[in-house]
Formats: structure tokens, C-alpha cells, sequence
């Protein structure tokens, strides 16, 4: 039996060296939100597919964020 | 003289007429030490992700300004001692 091919994941290319955004603002909640799951959670780097340096910049962008309660630590909405 | 960007939250049972003239008064500190304001945006009530002290909303205001490292730390040091204030935000920009 014929081993079926190896699924070839889409490579996904970083949203931010796309659009040569250097500095993620922490006030853009409408963006961050993009990032994170609707548990609040941090979305993985291999889910958003963004570079190792604006992955970071996104993580401390959010957390910045929750600090001043512009997006929440944890949400319980399911 | 460092590029500052400073987010303040505000007690929401004040008046928002009243949170721009007593923001001045802290950034008089500014002023005083040499320092300049670029920009004061007040956001105006908006809801909180979480509740702060029971409040689960606030009154938020950004501060753009340049100052020297010291001025900076006392503004954020009068900021805190204050009532109204909830919380304080203080970040350089410009270095990211």
C-alpha cells in the first residue's frame, strides 16, 4: 500500500516583515487581538507564523496590554 | 532627553472634563526640569479587560513626551501617589 505523500504545510510568511511594520504598538488592541486565542492566551509561533523577532515583539506587546487592562489575562468566554 | 511615552488610567468616577486640566498639573514636573510635552491624547472611558479595584471601567490618557530619566521617574512617582490615578504606564518607544 502506497504511503500517502507528505501533507506539505503552507509556509506562512510574517505579517509584519510583510508590511515592514517595525514597531508593534501595544495600544493597537485591534491587532493584538489577532494573536491571541479567545481564551486570552498568546497564539504559538508556528500558529501565526510570524519571525522569531516580531513574535517577541507581539508577546511583550500583549503583556504591555494586559498590564494596563486593554486585553485580559485569561477570559472565560467558553 | 529620552522619548517617553506615558499611559495613565484614571479613576472613573471622575468627571473626564476634569482629567485633562489635573494632567497638567502633574506634567508641570515636566515642564519645571526642562523637559517638553509633545502630545496629550485623553481616550476618554473605555472598559477594562479586568477589574481594577471593582471598577470595570477607567478613564485612559497617553502622554507623549521628552524629558530627562530623573523627571521622568519623579512623574511617575507623583502619579502614583495620587488617588485618581489607577495606574501608570511609563515606555520608551523608540527604543523598539
Amino acid at each position: 500500500m502506497a504511503k500517502p505523500a507528505a501533507r506539505k504545510p503552507k509556509k506562512k510568511v510574517c505579517l509584519f516583515c510583510q508590511e515592514k511594520i517595525s514597531y508593534i504598538d501595544y495600544k493597537d488592541t485591534t491587532l493584538l487581538r489577532k494573536f491571541i486565542s479567545d481564551r486570552g492566551k498568546i497564539r504559538a509561533r508556528r500558529v501565526t507564523g510570524n519571525c522569531t523577532q516580531h513574535q517577541r515583539d507581539v508577546a511583550t506587546a500583549i503583556k504591555s496590554a494586559r498590564e494596563m487592562a486593554l486585553l485580559p489575562y485569561t477570559s472565560t468566554a467558553r | 532627553m529620552r522619548n517617553y511615552e506615558v499611559m495613565v488610567i484614571f479613576d472613573p468616577n471622575l468627571d473626564e472634563r476634569t482629567v485633562a486640566p489635573s494632567l497638567e498639573e502633574f506634567l508641570g514636573v515636566v515642564r519645571n526640569d526642562g523637559g517638553s510635552v509633545e502630545k496629550v491624547d485623553v481616550w476618554g472611558k473605555r472598559r477594562l479587560a479586568y477589574e481594577i479595584n471593582k471598577n470595570s471601567e477607567g478613564i485612559y490618557a497617553v502622554i507623549e513626551l521628552t524629558a530627562k530619566p530623573e523627571t521622568v521617574k519623579e512623574l511617575d512617582r507623583q502619579l502614583h501617589i495620587a488617588e485618581d490615578v489607577v495606574r501608570t504606564k511609563v515606555l520608551r518607544p523608540s527604543v523598539h
